[in-house]
C-alpha cells in the first residue's frame, strides 16, 4: 500500500512537471504578447521592447520556466499581469464557484444515476427500466448550454424561482447560495448522469449475472442483502472510475455553463488567462487544476482497491 | 448504500448548520428608505487592472474615471469643462498651458492634492511601462510655479494639446501609493473602491470628502455578466438598473415603458483595413471594387440592427470635424465588376478576412462583407481570432490581407488620422502620401476653420484612395429602468455615475 | 428474466436509433442532392422570418436571412463527418494504449497511464486552444482536437477492464496452456470488453457532436460562413430571448443526432450481453 502511494506520488510530480512545461509551450505557440496586450493598439515597437524588459519577457525561454519554477516550489506562484492580484488569491476567489457546483451536480448525478440505475437493474424491463432508459438517453442528448439558456428564460425570466445569473457566496447568505447554483448544477448533472447511469446499470447486470451471485442465490440469501451487499459492491468499480474522470473532469470544464450563468469560476478564469496571455495566471490555474484532479484520480484508485480486492493484489504483486 | 445516506445527510446538516450560523443577516428597518441610492450596473469584460496609466483597456477607463480626477473633462458636447484645474491658460504661440488647481482637493487617503502630484502623474505616463506615452512625447517640461499652478511646455506646435489632458489615462495619482494603484487605486474622483472581486464585481462607494457636488448614489455595484443575454435577462428581472444593450435588443425594449434608452453615435468607426503590402489590395481600382461592392446600409441592419450611421472616411459622424463622403464610392456593384474587370481580376480572387471574435459586431459585419463580395467574385475566407491574436498579429505583426476592427474614443482629429502618415508604420497607413503634408498642415493651424477645412481635404483623399474601407459609426446603447436618471454617454470612453440618481 | 420481455426494450431502441440516425443520413445524403436555398447566401431584407410564417422557409431564417433549414441540411454533412472520423481515430489510438498499458504494466503501462492522467487533468478549453493552434481551425481541426479528447476514456475503460478480467481463472488457465499475448487479447478480452466498448463508443459518438458544439460556441470549431449546427446554436444564443425558434431547430438536430447513437449503442449493448450470457 505504502508502496504504491509513493509510486503514485512519484507519477503525480511527473505529470505536473509534464504539464507545466506544456501549458508554457502552449502559450509559447500561441500567437500573442502578453506586453503587447498591455500596450493596445497604440503602441510603437519600442514601447513593446521596453515593457518586455521590465516585465522579464525579454529573457530566453526556459530563464522564464526556470524563475517560475523557482518561485513555484517555493510556494510562490506569482502575480498576475492582467490584474496585478496574486494568483493564489484569486484561485482562492474562484475555486468555491466551481468546486460548488462541482460537487452539487455531481451529487445531483451520482444520486439519479444509483437510484434508476439499480432500480432499472433490479427492475429489469418494467416501466422504471424503461423510464430510466429514456431519460437516459435524453439527458446525455442535450447540449448544456442550450438547456442553460432554456433555463434562464424558464425557471429565471418567467417563473422567477432562481438567479439569472451571478454567484452568492455561501458564507453570505445560504439559501441564496444554493439558487445560485442550482441550475447550473442542474444542468451540469443532466449532462454527467446519463453516463453515469449507463455505467452503473450495466456493470450491476453484469454483476448479478456473475457466478458467486448464482451462489448467493443458492445460498439463499435475501434479495436486498444480494443487490445491495454483493452485486452493487461488485459493481461498483466501473462507475466509481466515472465519477471521479467526470468531477476531475468538471473542475476544469465548467467554462461553458459558468459563462451562461455569468459565475465568476475556474473555467472563465482560465479562459480570461488564456485570452489575456497572462502565463502567470495561467501556469498557476492550470497547476492547481492539474494537482486537484491528479488527486481525485489518485482517492478513487485507491477506492476502488478497498472495493476490488483484485486490483489490491495486482498492485501488491507488483 | 446506507453508509453513504447517512454521510450524505450529515453533510447536508453540516451545511445547513453553518448557514444557520452565518446566513442570518440582521435587517435594520431604520436602514430602508425610499429613495434608492445603490446603482447595479451590468458589464461584460473585466478591467485589467485599475491604474489608469498601465494599461489601454476601455474596461478600466470606465471605472477608473470615477475614482480618479483629470485636470480638465469633456462634456457630452464635446466641450473642455474644469475638473481638478479651475482655469488654464494656452500661450499665444500654442506651446506653453498652464493650470491653476483647486485647492480644496484631497486624495482618498487623505492627503491633499498639489502640483507636485499633477508634475509626477505626467511623467508616469510618459515612462516606458505606460501605454499612451507616445501621445504625451511633446511635452518636454513640466514646471512647478507653485502648489496650485504648473505649467506644461510643448517641443512642437500641437494645436490639439490641451485635449490630451482630458483623457481619462490623464489622471492625477498620489505617488506613495503606485504601487498598489492595479488593486488598490486611490484618486480624488467622487468615489472610491470598497472592493474589487476579479470575475465576479466591483464595488464603488461615494467619497465623502469629494470636493464638488457629492453624487447622490452612495454605492455602484458594477457586476460582470460576459453575456448579453443574461444581461438582458437580468434588466428584464430587475437585477440590474443599467445594462449595456445590442441592437436587436434595443428592438425589443424601445416601446417598453418600464425601460429607458440611451443610443447615441459613439466617438469612433468601425473599417474594413486592407494590407496594402497584399499584392491584390495594393490595387487601387481593386480597392474601389470593393467598397462599391459593400454595402452599408445592409452591414448596419445586419450587425446593429440600423444602430449606426455609415461612414464613407475616418472620423465619426459626431466628430465635428466630420465630412460626409459617402458619395464618393457609393454603393454600386456593376460598376465595381467593371473596376474590377479593369483591374485584371475579371474572375475575381481568394482573400483571407480576419475577424476579432470577441466583438460580435465587427464579426456579424465581416461576414456580411463577405457574403457581398463574393456576389463580384471576390471569395472570402473568413478566420475568427482571439483578441490577443488579432493584436499581435494583424495589428503589430502587419500578417494580415483584411480584417474589421473599431478605432475608437479620441477627442482630436489627428489622433484619429495621424496612422495614415505614409511613415506611421501603423498596420495601416495610406503608403503613397497624399495625406502626409496635409496631416502636418493640420497639426500647426492655430485657426480652427482652416484646420477643419484641412481634415476634411484628407477625409476626402481616403475615401477615395481607400487604404480602408469605412463602414460606419457604432452606437453606443445603454438600457436602464426608467427610474435611473443622469447616465450620460460621453465621447470618450468613460461612465460617469456622478450625476446619476433614481427618481 | 423473461427473455422475450428483455428482447423488446433493446429491440425498441435499436429500432429508434436506426430510425433516428438513417434520418439524419438521409438528410445528409438529401443535401448532396437538393438544398431549398444556397446555404451561405444572406439576404438581410428577410431575417429573422419566423418558422413556415411564409411558404418559402420551412424552418424559418436567421440573423442574416439565411435559410435555416438549407443550413441544417449542409450542417449535418460536417456534424457527422467530424463525430464518427474523430471518435474512430480516438477510440483505436485509445484502445490500443489502454492495451499496452495493461499488458505491460511496469515501465510502459504505467508511464502511458501516467500521460493519460496528464491528458485528462489539463484543462479542456486549453487543450483544445493549442490543439486548434497547432492543427488550424475547421472540419480537420475540429477533428484531430475532438479524436484526442476521446483518447483518455477509451484507454481508461480498457486498463481497468482488462486489469479487471485479467484475474479471472479462464485467462489464468489460458495462459498456462501457453497461449500469446495476442491469442489471449483477441480470443479472450476482446470478446469480454465488446459489450462496453460498443456502448462507449456509441456514447462517444454523440459527446464528439457535443464537444463539436462546444469548440464552436468559443470559436474554436467550424469556421463562419459555413455551417454546423454548434455554431448555428452559438449564433443564435445571442437573440435567444428575442428570436428562440433560431436555436431550436439546431438543437433538436443535435438531440436527434446524439440520441439516435446512444439508442443504437445501447439496444447492441443489451443483444450483445444477451447473447454473451
Amino acid at each position: 500500500m505504502l508502496n504504491y502511494l509513493i509510486n503514485r506520488i512519484k507519477g503525480a510530480v511527473i505529470v505536473l512537471f509534464l504539464v507545466s512545461i506544456i501549458t508554457f509551450m502552449v502559450l509559447m505557440i500561441l500567437p500573442g504578447d502578453p506586453a503587447q496586450l498591455i500596450l493596445g493598439t497604440e503602441a510603437t515597437p519600442d514601447m513593446v521592447k521596453d515593457l518586455h524588459v521590465s516585465m522579464g519577457l525579454d529573457k530566453p525561454y526556459y530563464m522564464q520556466y526556470g524563475s517560475w519554477l523557482i518561485d513555484f516550489l517555493r510556494f510562490d506562484m506569482g502575480e498576475s499581469y492582467l490584474y496585478g492580484e496574486s494568483v493564489s488569491l484569486l484561485i482562492l476567489n474562484c475555486l468555491p464557484v466551481t468546486l460548488s457546483i462541482a460537487l452539487f451536480s455531481m451529487i445531483i448525478a451520482t444520486l439519479v444515476a444509483f437510484i434508476f440505475g439499480v432500480l432499472s437493474s433490479v427492475k429489469k424491463d418494467s416501466f422504471i427500466d424503461y423510464f430510466s432508459r429514456s431519460i437516459m438517453q435524453l439527458g446525455t442528448a442535450i447540449p448544456s448550454f442550450w438547456i442553460g439558456m432554456v433555463f434562464v428564460v424558464f425557471f429565471g425570466l418567467r417563473l422567477k424561482w432562481f438567479p439569472i445569473s451571478g454567484y452568492v457566496p455561501a458564507s453570505e447568505n445560504f439559501i441564496k447560495f444554493l439558487k445560485s447554483i442550482t441550475l447550473p448544477s442542474v444542468v451540469l448533472a443532466i449532462g454527467e448522469f446519463g453516463l453515469l447511469l449507463r455505467i452503473v446499470r450495466s456493470s450491476m447486470q453484469e454483476s448479478i449475472s456473475q457466478d458467486y451471485m448464482e451462489m448467493a442465490r443458492v445460498k439463499g440469501l435475501s434479495l436486498i442483502s444480494i443487490y445491495f451487499k454483493y452485486a452493487l459492491r461488485g459493481a461498483m468499480v466501473a462507475p466509481l472510475t466515472i465519477i471521479g474522470m467526470q468531477f476531475a473532469k468538471l473542475v476544469g470544464g465548467t467554462t461553458v455553463v459558468e459563462t451562461v450563468f455569468a459565475l465568476p469560476g475556474l473555467g472563465r478564469l482560465v479562459l480570461t488567462a488564456v485570452e489575456h496571455r497572462d502565463i502567470v495566471l495561467l501556469q498557476g490555474l492550470v497547476m492547481f487544476i492539474t494537482t486537484f484532479v491528479i488527486l481525485i484520480t489518485l482517492v478513487v484508485d485507491i477506492l476502488i482497491m478497498f472495493i476490488n480486492p483484485r486490483i489490491k493484489t495486482f498492485e501488491r504483486g507488483e | 448504500m446506507k453508509k453513504f445516506l447517512i454521510l450524505l445527510m450529515a453533510f447536508i446538516m453540516l451545511l445547513s448548520l453553518s448557514a444557520c450560523s452565518n446566513g442570518e443577516q440582521p435587517t435594520n428597518p431604520s436602514e430602508i428608505s425610499n429613495e434608492k441610492t445603490e446603482l447595479t450596473m451590468g458589464y461584460q469584460t473585466d478591467p485589467e487592472g485599475l491604474d489608469p496609466q498601465r494599461t489601454a483597456a476601455a474596461s478600466t477607463f470606465v471605472v477608473t474615471n470615477n475614482i480618479y480626477d483629470t485636470l480638465i473633462g469633456v462634456t457630452q458636447g464635446w466641450e473642455i469643462t474644469p475638473r481638478l484645474a479651475e482655469k488654464w491658460d494656452i500661450s499665444e504661440d500654442g506651446m506653453e498651458v498652464t493650470f491653476k488647481i483647486r485647492e480644496d482637493v484631497f486624495f482618498q487617503n487623505g492627503r491633499q492634492l498639489k502640483s507636485s502630484d499633477v508634475e509626477f502623474s505626467f511623467n508616469r505616463l510618459k515612462d516606458e511601462e505606460s501605454p499612451k506615452a507616445r501621445d504625451y512625447a511633446n511635452i518636454k517640461k513640466i514646471e512647478i510655479i507653485d502648489d496650485y499652478n504648473i505649467k506644461f511646455v510643448t517641443e512642437k506646435l500641437d494645436v490639439e494639446l490641451l485635449k490630451n489632458f482630458a483623457y481619462p489615462w490623464a489622471a492625477i495619482v498620489p505617488e506613495e501609493e503606485v504601487a498598489n494603484l492595479k488593486t488598490k487605486p486611490v484618486g480624488t474622483g467622487a468615489f472610491e473602491l470598497k472592493e474589487w472581486v476579479p470575475q465576479q464585481h466591483i464595488i464603488l462607494e461615494r467619497n465623502e470628502n469629494y470636493y464638488g457636488i457629492k453624487p447622490k448614489l452612495e454605492t455602484v455595484k458594477l457586476e460582470l455578466i460576459p453575456d448579453a443575454t443574461s444581461l438582458m435577462a437580468g434588466l428584464q428581472v430587475g437585477d440590474l438598473d443599467i445594462i449595456p444593450l445590442t441592437g436587436d435588443q434595443v428592438k425589443t425594449l424601445k416601446d417598453n415603458t418600464d425601460y429607458s434608452i440611451l443610443a447615441q453615435p459613439m466617438n469612433a468607426v468601425q473599417i474594413m483595413s486592407l494590407n496594402t503590402d497584399n499584392k491584390i489590395l495594393s490595387n487601387e481600382k481593386v480597392r474601389q471594387a470593393m467598397s462599391m461592392a459593400i454595402n452599408k446600409d445592409e452591414i448596419i441592419e445586419a450587425s446593429s440592427f440600423g444602430y449606426g450611421d455609415k461612414i464613407g472616411s475616418h472620423l465619426p459622424t459626431t466628430s465635428p470635424d466630420y465630412y460626409d463622403t459617402n458619395d464618393v464610392m457609393e454603393y454600386n456593384p456593376e460598376r465595381a465588376k467593371e473596376l474590377l474587370k479593369e483591374a485584371g481580376y475579371e474572375n475575381g480572387f481568394d482573400i483571407k478576412l480576419t475577424l476579432p471574435k470577441n466583438y460580435q459586431i465587427h464579426v456579424d459585419a465581416g461576414q456580411v462583407i463577405a457574403d457581398q463580395l463574393s456576389k463580384i467574385g471576390i471569395r472570402v475566407n473568413i478566420e475568427l481570432v482571439e483578441w490577443g491574436t488579432w493584436v499581435s498579429e494583424v495589428y503589430s505583426g502587419k500578417k494580415f490581407e483584411m480584417t474589421v476592427v473599431g478605432h475608437t474614443g479620441r477627442l482630436d482629429s489627428y489622433a484619429f488620422l495621424s496612422r495614415y502618415k505614409s511613415d506611421s508604420e501603423d498596420y495601416i497607413s495610406l503608403k503613397t502620401g497624399e495625406v502626409d503634408e496635409l496631416l502636418n498642415k493640420a497639426l500647426q493651424e492655430l485657426d480652427g476653420d482652416k484646420r477643419k477645412d484641412i481634415y476634411k481635404q484628407i477625409q476626402i483623399v481616403l475615401a477615395s484612395k481607400l487604404p480602408a474601407i469605412y463602414v460606419q459609426t457604432p452606437y453606443t446603447m445603454l438600457g436602464m429602468q426608467n427610474n435611473v436618471k443622469g447616465m450620460n454617454i460621453f465621447p470618450i470612453d468613460i461612465y460617469d455615475f456622478k450625476d446619476v440618481y433614481f427618481e | 428474466m423473461s427473455k422475450k420481455k428483455n428482447s423488446v426494450y433493446s429491440n425498441y431502441s435499436l429500432l429508434i436509433g436506426i430510425i433516428l440516425v438513417l434520418f439524419i443520413l438521409f438528410i445528409c445524403i438529401l443535401s448532396f442532392i437538393h438544398i431549398p436555398y444556397a446555404p451561405n447566401e444572406m439576404n438581410i431584407s428577410e431575417r429573422f422570418i419566423k418558422p413556415n410564417s411564409d411558404r418559402e422557409h420551412l424552418l424559418g431564417t436567421d440573423n442574416f436571412g439565411r435559410d435555416i433549414l438549407s443550413r441544417i441540411m449542409v450542417g449535418s454533412r460536417t456534424v457527422l463527418l467530424v463525430s464518427i472520423s474523430s471518435v474512430i481515430i480516438g477510440a483505436l489510438i485509445g484502445i490500443t494504449l489502454g492495451a499496452i498499458s495493461a499488458q505491460f504494466k511496469k515501465v510502459v503501462g504505467s508511464s502511458i497511464m501516467r500521460i493519460i492522467d496528464g491528458l485528462m487533468a489539463f484543462p479542456g478549453i486549453l487543450l483544445a486552444l493549442m490543439l486548434v493552434t497547432v492543427v488550424g481551425r475547421g472540419i480537420a481541426g475540429s477533428i484531430i482536437a475532438i479524436s484526442i479528447f476521446m483518447i483518455p476514456t477509451f484507454s481508461r475503460l480498457v486498463n481497468s477492464m482488462m486489469l479487471d478480467t485479467e484475474s479471472l481463472l479462464y485467462i489464468k488457465a489460458a495462459k498456462s496452456y501457453g497461449s500469446t499475448n495476442m491469442q489471449i487479447f483477441i480470443k479472450h478480452f476482446v470478446p469480454a470488453m465488446l459489450p462496453k466498448l460498443v456502448t462507449q463508443f456509441s456514447s462517444a459518438v454523440g459527446t464528439a457532436v457535443m464537444i463539436e458544439t462546444s469548440l464552436s460556441f468559443l470559436g474554436l470549431g467550424i469556421q463562419p460562413p459555413n455551417s454546423s449546427w454548434g455554431l448555428m446554436l452559438s449564433e443564435a444564443r445571442q437573440f435567444f430571448l428575442q428570436y428562440s425558434y433560431l436555436a431550436v431547430a439546431p438543437g433538436i438536430a443535435i438531440i436527434i443526432t446524439v440520441l439516435g447513437f446512444n439508442l443504437i449503442g445501447d439496444g447492441l449493448n443489451d443483444f450483445l450481453l444477451k447473447r454473451r450470457s
